[in-house]
């Protein structure tokens, strides 16, 4: 009995070291595809296609006339070439019978989802190249696929407010409280 | 090797110590500080492009032209337009919460059919409309089987319906009581016909006998306006504003000089004004100017201390003050827009015609009639209070009454004895945007689209000095419940019944309404007013009508009841705003326990203190509430807020205080045939 408590030696470390490595591969490599669940977009949006068209980012991307940034073009916007079919792809072909016939926007995942209790000002950061912070789209055939976190439920790409206050601080902007969160 | 339980134990520990090299607890850390968020009950805030809509909101008696703020067509906040000559930009207490109203848990979500007593059951708007066009089918061209109580005194929807009352071969169409109605009595009282109108912006002295003019009265936020532009901040002021009236209330606190008048003795206020103009020099080219200076002959300082509890010296003042100005209004009016007999009108519009203001800019004026939209409308033969009581005696027994934008269960005098006559009506249907009081009791209950839901106008709000039309159309693209325009509704209804009214739908309504008007629509609807020219018109003093109105007296044991209408705490037929909750004052409202308001000398007399708690009793009505002492009332007066002792509603105004309209009584005015109750009086205990 007493040889069996002293467990002649339990295999030393090893136990242990099995249980570190397992639990660093674990939390690397498993981890990260655990905490988001994927989804695609609804429809399958070529930027490549429209840019090979000549369209340039600020065509579909535009600011408002009160300054406001409009994101995502609506329907009215898609539209404009988009009433009905006019090429091949089945992706617009669902876009144009199951969206822009029936007066329904397409409900796109953004990508940079802010929370509601942040405003962020596209105007104020104008001066910044938009692949500072938004990945390069304009070679993108099809939408990367969305990554929600299945905790906090935001996109994986949701800048955090450390990244803001970092990049505030580095180019010397105020990192008050009521400058984003009016 | 085996794994006993030591070389698991290491085996945990390297897995913990591994896990501290790997996200996992960081981010975890990181992510659960932010997982409340994005809970799915949290209402999200819509992202999208924000417009402004004018709109034409009529949740207040007068309606607001607004512009309706919209991100992604949703509407979010509703603000003052600066465009229409009316608002100028401003907006009253009720309509700035009109975009929360429209989501409001009160809304009538569906067509309710009553299954069981007190048990409404939703079902199809086919089948309701089938229901609604059934019922009047059997009734058709019996007179008086039919009736309608209309709440909305502006709206062309009104014409609809007493058109449609009236195509079925009935002539019961009645309104809910509100000044311009006994005005309009007044008026013809007076010798004239029309509509008084108020020219508040013009006059250099205003003189508001029982006209909450800055709160609850006409159309307050051009009154209000008229009222700032007098009132430059760091400038002399251009006019000067008397308030009498029975309590303090937000006019009062703005004004030059605060009357606190009894509401028993608002006439004589105005005779012995009168008496003591005349004593001055005023004069009269009015046919009754003789007899007209007896009788306020009558009101000798004596009297009007007697019945007012003023100093007679107040008299005086006031008599400097008309002298002194070049443009003198008197505004008449009761203190909570409604229940004033003809008498307590002609004596304060008398006034005018004593002053020679009647037609002069700053003056009194009349409203020509407004033209029609449906030619076969028909007037309101009487008020739905009048009417009720009817019914009440078995002297009207309709089979059918519609009920329109009207909650008569709650907002009448004696207004158990108003939800009992109801009762003897087979039939009731109402088109409502809440599920208010009325709504609960009926039959049929059709949900009535929003101000931001449909098309909808304004006729001469009571007060304009000008004929003025406003109108709107919807600010979005379908209502937010499964609700209709009520002109619509009814229209279909007049469709399937043969009758044709000229028009096909609410939008047409108003159409015809403008053009007869001889406004452009797409101003009015792209937030513009049409305002025309009022007419003039030679007044009498109407002397005889005050001849033959005996002034109301207290019973010696009793005080005056004065009502107090804040437009914060909603109207008579929209229960208080959730937003505006917040502005009710725990002298007010304390709990569930409504504050009644008198003077430490009534509170004395009547045997009662600060914090009891009382009984008010009147008639066969009583009502429950505890005492605030307010030097800011008359003598001998009880001011009981409107607006509490709802019983239908939401969480928000549900069940807290009691209902003042249970306690005021029904009176029949001499010589006019008006039922009145803006002089109740009540008796107060201590319980």
């Amino acid at each position: 009995m007493e040889e069996k408590k002293q467990c002649k030696g339990c295999g030393g470390a090893l136990p242990f070291v099995i249980g570190f490595v397992a639990a660093v591969i674990a939390g690397w490599v498993l981890f990260p595809d655990m905490i988001y669940s994927k989804k695609t977009q609804p429809v399958r949006f070529s930027h490549k296609i429209h840019a090979e068209q000549g369209l340039e980012c600020s065509g579909c991307h535009v600011f408002r006339e009160d300054g406001s940034y409009a994101g995502i073009p609506t329907n009215e916007k898609c539209m404009e070439c988009h009433a009905d079919v006019v090429g091949s792809d089945p992706a617009e072909k669902i876009y144009v019978e199951q969206y822009a016939q029936k007066g329904k926007e397409v409900p796109w995942l953004i990508y940079q989802y802010q929370p509601d209790n942040v405003i962020f000002s596209h105007k104020a950061h104008e001066a910044l190249e938009c692949t500072s912070c938004h990945p390069d789209m304009a070679k993108n055939d099809t939408p990367p696929v969305y990554f929600q976190n299945r905790l906090s439920g935001y996109s994986k790409q949701t800048m955090k407010m450390w990244q803001c206050e970092r990049c505030h601080a580095e180019n010397g902007v105020s990192n008050a409280c009521h400058v984003c969160h009016k | 090797m085996g794994l006993d339980r030591r070389a698991f134990v290491k085996f945990v520990a390297g897995g913990v110590a591994g896990t501290l090299f790997t996200p996992v607890i960081w981010k975890g850390l990181d992510d659960a500080a932010i997982w409340s968020q994005n809970w799915g009950w949290i209402p999200r805030v819509p992202k999208g492009e924000v417009k402004s809509a004018p709109a034409l909101s009529k949740l207040c008696p007068s309606g607001c032209a607004v512009k309706v703020k919209t991100v992604e067509g949703q509407p979010f906040a509703a603000l003052g337009n600066k465009d229409n000559p009316m608002s100028k930009g401003g907006i009253c207490p009720v309509c700035a919460g009109a975009v929360q109203l429209m989501y409001s848990p009160a809304r009538v979500k569906s067509p309710m059919k009553k299954v069981a007593e007190g048990k409404l059951q939703a079902i199809s708007w086919e089948d309701a409309e089938a229901l609604l066009v059934e019922k009047l089918t059997a009734l058709k061209g019996q007179e008086g089987k039919v009736a309608a109580i209309c709440g909305d005194s502006t709206g062309s929807t009104a014409e609809v319906l007493s058109a449609l009352v009236a195509g079925l071969g009935s002539s019961a169409f009645s309104v809910m009581p509100d000044e311009a109605y006994v005005a309009s009595q007044g008026v013809k009282l007076m010798g004239g016909s029309g509509q008084p109108g108020f020219d508040i912006e013009g006059a250099d002295l205003v003189l508001m006998i029982g006209a909450d003019a800055l709160d609850s009265w006409g159309p307050s936020v051009a009154n209000q306006k008229a009222f700032a532009a007098a009132r430059p901040v760091g400038a002399d002021a251009t006019a000067a504003y008397v308030y009498a009236g029975p309590a303090a209330n937000n006019t009062s606190a703005v004004c030059d000089k605060f009357l606190a008048v009894p509401p028993t003795a608002t006439a004589t206020f105005a005779l012995g004004l009168a008496n003591a103009l005349i004593a001055a020099g005023a004069v009269s080219s009015a046919s009754d100017f003789a007899e007209y200076k007896a009788l306020a002959a009558k009101v000798t300082p004596e009297v009007f201390e007697k019945e007012t509890g003023l100093k007679a010296d107040v008299l005086k003042d006031l008599v400097a003050k008309f002298k002194a100005a070049k443009a003198p209004l008197v505004v008449a009016g009761a203190s909570f827009g409604q229940g004033a007999g003809a008498r307590d009108f002609v004596a304060a519009a008398s006034l005018n015609v004593l002053l020679g203001r009647v037609g002069q800019k700053g003056g009194m004026t009349l409203l020509p009639a407004a033209p029609k939209a449906i030619a076969s409308a028909i007037a309101p033969a009487k008020d739905a209070a009048s009417y009720l009581a009817e019914v009440a005696t078995g002297k009207a027994a309709p089979g059918a009454l519609i009920v329109y934008e009207a909650n008569p269960a709650y907002a009448l005098p004696q207004a158990a004895d108003m939800a009992k006559a109801l009762g003897n009506i087979a039939f009731k249907v109402s088109l409502a945007t809440y599920m208010d009081e009325t709504a609960s009791l009926c039959d049929l209950v059709l949900p009535a689209a929003h101000s931001f839901e449909r098309f909808d106008d304004a006729m001469n709000p009571y007060g304009v000095a000008k004929p003025t039309y406003l109108a709107g159309k919807p600010v979005v693209k379908k209502p937010v419940v499964d609700a209709k325009n009520p002109a619509d509704v009814l229209l279909g209804a007049a469709g399937k019944l043969g009758l044709s009214l000229g028009v096909e739908t609410g939008e047409d309504l108003v159409k015809a309404k403008a053009k007869a008007v001889g406004a452009d629509i797409a101003a009015l609807t792209g937030g513009g007013a049409w305002q025309g020219e009022a007419k003039g018109g030679a007044l009498t003093l109407g002397a005889a009508a005050l001849a033959k109105a005996p002034a109301a007296k207290a019973d010696d044991k009793a005080l005056a009841l004065a009502p107090i209408a804040k437009l914060a705490i909603g109207t008579a037929t929209l229960a208080t705003p959730p937003a505006n909750l917040l502005t009710i004052r725990d002298t007010e409202l304390s709990g569930k326990d409504l504050f009644v308001q008198m003077n430490a000398a009534t509170a004395k007399k009547a045997g009662v203190a600060e914090g009891d708690r009382v009984k008010l009793a009147a008639g066969s009505g009583e009502m429950k509430a505890r005492v605030h002492v307010n030097e800011g009332v008359a003598a001998g007066t009880v001011a009981v807020l409107l607006g509490f002792g709802r019983s239908a509603w939401d969480e928000f105004t549900k069940g807290k205080g009691d209902n003042v309209y249970k306690i005021l009584t029904v009176s029949d005015e001499a010589g006019t045939g008006l039922k009145v109750w803006a002089g109740s009086t009540v008796t107060v205990a201590k319980i």
